[in-house]
Parts: C-alpha cells; structure tokens; sequence
C-alpha cells in the first residue's frame, strides 16, 4: 500500500469453523475499496482456509440460502480489494501458496505491521 | 435546460450493491453528469452521503418515492 492514499486494512481470523462469518470482511472491504480508499484484507489464523481454491464455491454465510463466499470474493477482487496472506498461517493449514485461488499476495509479519501502521483504520473480525 | 441523466436500478439488492454498482458506473462518466440512483437498502441514504463525503462527488439529492424506494442522484466531480 502506498503511504500517500488512505487506506482500510481489515484482519481476517476465522475459517470453515464459523461460515457465518466468512462474507463480512469481504463486502465491507468491497465498500471501502468503492470509496475510493486503498483497501486489504490480511487471513491469518484459520483466515487462509477460506482461500483455498474451490472451498469459495461450497460455503456461504447463510449455508444453503443466499449467495456462496464466492460472490463476495469476486466482487472485493473486482472492486480491487488486495488479499494478504502470510506463509506461517499457510503452514498452520497445511496450504501452500499454489493451493490458494488466483490473486493473493504473499506478505510477511514485517510487512503486515507495516501496513498496520499506513492505515488509517485496522478492522479485526 | 436539461441535462443528460444515466440511470442505475439496484432495487432489491442489499449493501454493499448499492455503493459497488454507484462507484462502478460513476467511474465511466465524466465531470459533471448526473447519476440517478434507484435503491431499496434502507441504508442507502447514510451510505451515500458517506460515499459521497469520501469520494468528493456531489449528492445532489435524496428523495424517497413509494414502496420504499430511494432515488438519489450525484454528480459526478
């Protein structure tokens, strides 16, 4: 993230253990990005399994009902949401870098505290 | 006079449709044209003045109509 924008950076802890709350991060990050702010979301903890290819398109926050997580992904993506991850959080998943869908960013704890830091808001869910 | 007027209908869908879809079509504009906003969120009315307030376009107006419906129009800075 650049030091001159202004810039949201929301944390992203949970995984496939709370579905319910998988989607939050995403549409909230969607509409920061709309506002024209510099906009990320940082998993960590269970964060990453959310990311794994193919898991987006069989969880949704509501289960059956609504949208999957795969809408809410595309659309902060095409918003232009940045997503982060860190390779200790890949490992406490067993994931790998080439496991994850198209578009993360690898980070490392440096460059989240970095980031942290920028940002004029930090948002932990 | 009269000014030409693009149209955006996101009745029935919930935030953050609303601002995604407003931002989106905002950014195929030009300086100074209109955007009319058809919205059913009950929220749309704090969130656009928010939008607006973040992104420097202008709210011209919000005004709601029958059945719930919200019609705001920006302007485009």
């Amino acid at each position: 993230m650049s030091d001159d924008e202004e810039s949201v950076l929301y944390v992203m802890t949970h995984g496939l253990e709370a579905p319910e709350r998988c989607a939050t991060p995403f549409f909230l990050a969607s509409t920061a990005a709309a506002m024209d702010l510099e906009t990320g979301i940082y998993f960590t903890m269970n964060g990453p399994q959310l990311l794994k290819k193919g898991v987006a398109e069989t969880i949704g926050p509501k289960g059956e009902e609504g949208q999957k997580l795969a809408f809410f992904i595309d659309q902060a993506l095409d918003c232009g949401v940045s997503l982060y991850v860190c390779q200790p959080s890949l490992d406490l998943n067993d994931l790998t870098p080439d496991d994850l869908i198209d578009g993360v960013k690898m980070i490392g704890g440096a460059a989240f505290n970095d980031m942290a830091m920028e940002a004029r808001a930090v948002v932990t869910f | 006079m009269s000014e030409t007027m693009q149209s955006l209908d996101v009745k029935g869908a919930a935030c953050p449709i609303p601002i995604v879809k407003t931002a989106k079509a905002m950014k195929t504009m030009s300086a100074g044209e209109l955007l009319e906003i058809l919205a059913t969120d009950p929220g749309v009315e704090p969130d656009m003045k928010a939008w607006t307030k973040q992104t420097g376009n202008e709210l011209v107006s919000i005004e709601q109509q029958g059945g719930g419906v919200f019609r705001v129009v920006v302007r485009k800075s």
